[in-house]
């Protein structure tokens, strides 16, 4: 309940803040006056319109998800995507809607403000939700499985970044001797994992090693209904250059040489 | 005589086909493992097997199909690993509170006995603890396991003592009398007995690959001396013949060539059965195998279904459907369905549903 009500709250937010941006622009370029020339309210009119499928245009960058950390580079340029496609419907909308252009100027503005408005509030955002996600008890309970150098720098990460994947226990599949890895106890080996997943009320569990059991926990997690995870250096990639792509519409994990830049986008 | 037997074990290295299972009650060869080791016992040995609270359901279903009358369970009353009594001490706990005044027969219950039990109870000397030792050729290996150094060997098996009578010589006539069986001669191919030099629970640099297999027999006379070393020692069954060999008290060997297989990993539980199924593949009467491929060791559960598929080295469990698939060296739990899909060496923990 209290992640549908953060992400209506963030989704509402975010298209009164796309309609201020574009409220902003305007005044911004026609000066604090409403006017007669090119009249605010069929200009507004058109941005609402717009808005919806603005931000249908974002969900689909994956923004609004929960894991999604706001202060990247890669973020920011999703969130600019979206921007440019929001003014390319605007200026649509508002030719079909009124048969009528309006300032480009505008329209420049309109992007720079809604792209930038958006991510600082994306980030703030962020911030304060993955404070109230983690709050006890947390809305993302997860279990790690698996002890090694790769799960102790996750768990590490996972609270330094107060990410909404809140480690609250930990399995290992040969035991361990350790009782808590940075304050999340370690519960014992696999054969606890029922009692755990149902004790701690697990939404996800992250996979860092015993590939063996793979099988056996994604099993697990269907019935329960949790969200699987799985980490690159269970399949023993750990250079992180790896990347999940579509092969046939299959969705594949490639390791490809190091290139150039262009290779990112060609191959 | 009574024969006591140590199940109690939560079995973490087999999850997940020990989820809701005791390791021993794991199917082998078509019957739980514990049945092979209980059928070995002479009929009138009485057996007691020790388990914990998790398993005690599953053991009492287990004896009802056993149709032995001196068969009892006993429950330690432990839920977790971490609160065992340990295996000494689960069995001394038995012995004091049965106020024992016999010769025990200690057996562990995942282990899989090739031998004559018979053969063993005749090596037996009266007042002389005998544990089985065997042979698995490789030191490295053996640093899991207990150790014995005989004395007149250092490593491997050795040739049983001059120092001791033959086979069957001195030993317990009540029980010869009662098994009615010839005794094993001296020399019979692959058996032998000898005094046991040296015990080493889990070497960090194995002597010797002959190794300790879980079944021994504590006379009566040196019950005394167990319940006084579980009281430190709870978890240490093997170190009772080191605490034997401190104190003075000697100790026999009984040496033999038959597999043994202790099963405690899932590579060990494919081993085994690939070892007891080596004829024609085991498939359960209420089970429907069409249009399949069965190569190597297989055994097919009750209710279960394989249509189109390719199995080899496989075992699966009762209720499972598999269809259009190939299977390798794989062991599925109950209620697994699987359609379309190639696995190699895979444990699948019960209700396993894959379908691409």
């Amino acid at each position: 309940m209290r992640y549908r009500i953060l992400l209506a709250l963030w989704l509402f937010s975010d298209l009164a803040l796309f309609i201020a941006a574009y409220a902003l622009a305007y005044f911004l370029r026609v000066g604090f006056i409403f006017s007669t020339d090119f009249p605010f309210w069929k200009y507004i009119e058109a941005v609402i319109l717009v808005a919806p499928a603005w931000l249908a245009v974002l969900a689909t960058t994956r923004t609004f998800h929960p894991t999604r950390n706001q202060m990247t580079i890669r973020n920011a340029l999703y969130i600019a995507y979206a921007s440019l496609v929001g003014v390319a419907l605007m200026t649509l909308t508002y030719y079909f809607r009124f048969t009528d252009f309006f300032s480009r100027l505008l329209l420049l503005e309109a992007f720079v403000i809604s792209a930038g408005l958006v991510w600082v509030w994306h980030m703030l955002f962020n911030q304060l939700s993955r404070i109230i996600l983690r709050m006890d008890p947390p809305v993302f309970p997860t279990l790690i499985v698996g002890l090694t150098r790769e799960s102790k720098a996750l768990i590490q990460s996972l609270n330094a970044n107060r990410n909404p994947l809140k480690p609250v226990a930990i399995l290992d599949g040969h035991g361990t001797s350790e009782k808590e890895v940075h304050g999340v106890p370690v519960h014992g080996k696999l054969n606890k994992l029922e009692d755990t997943l149902k004790d701690e009320k697990i939404t996800h569990l992250i996979q860092c090693s015993d590939l063996e059991q793979s099988l056996n926990l994604l099993s697990a997690c269907r019935k329960r209904g949790i969200t699987y995870v799985i980490l690159p250096s269970v399949l023993g990639i750990v250079e992180r250059d790896e990347r999940v792509e579509s092969l046939e519409g299959r969705p594949v994990t490639i390791v490809s040489p190091k290139k150039t830049i262009w290779n990112w986008f060609f191959r | 005589m009574k024969a006591f037997i140590l199940a109690g074990g939560f079995a973490t290295r087999l999850w997940p086909l020990t989820e809701h299972r005791a390791k021993p009650l794991l199917p082998l060869a078509g019957k739980p493992i514990l049945s092979h080791l209980v059928e070995k016992i002479p009929a009138e040995i009485p057996v007691t097997v020790s388990t914990n609270a998790v398993f005690a359901e599953g053991f009492s279903t287990w004896k009802r199909g056993m149709n032995r009358a001196n068969l009892e369970i006993v429950v330690e009353d432990t839920k977790k690993d971490d609160h065992k009594l340990g295996a000494l001490g689960a069995t001394a706990k038995w012995i004091s509170e049965t106020g024992l005044t016999e010769d025990l027969l200690l057996l562990t219950g995942d282990n899989y006995l090739g031998f004559s039990m018979e053969d063993f109870l005749v090596a037996y000397r009266p007042g002389t603890p005998l544990l089985a030792a065997y042979d698995i050729k490789d030191r490295a290996k053996a640093s899991v396991f207990g150790t014995v150094i005989l004395k007149a060997s250092s490593s491997g098996m050795g040739p049983p003592s001059p120092t001791l009578p033959p086979m069957g010589e001195g030993r317990s006539e009540t029980i010869n009398k009662k098994i009615n069986s010839p005794l094993p001669p001296r020399g019979r191919a692959g058996v032998g007995v000898g005094a046991v030099l040296a015990f080493e629970e889990k070497p960090a640099q194995a002597k010797t690959s002959l190794v300790s297999t879980g079944c021994s027999i504590i006379p009566k006379g040196c019950l005394s001396v167990l319940l006084d070393f579980a009281k430190s020692h709870p978890d240490n069954v093997g170190g009772i013949f080191e605490e034997f060999l401190r104190r003075g008290i000697p100790v026999e060997c009984f040496t033999f060539t038959e597999p043994w297989l202790d099963i405690g990993s899932f590579p060990a539980y494919l081993e085994a059965h690939r070892l007891l199924v080596s004829g024609p593949p085991i498939v359960h009467p209420e089970s429907r195998v069409e249009g399949s491929t069965l190569k190597g060791s297989i055994v097919v559960g009750a209710r279960s279904k394989v249509i189109d598929s390719t199995l080899a080295d496989t075992m699966i469990f009762d209720d499972c459907i598999l269809e259009d698939c190939v299977l390798r060296d794989c062991i599925m739990d109950e209620g697994c369905v699987l359609k379309g899909v190639d696995l190699n060496g895979k444990m699948l923990r019960a209700g396993t549903w894959l379908e691409p």
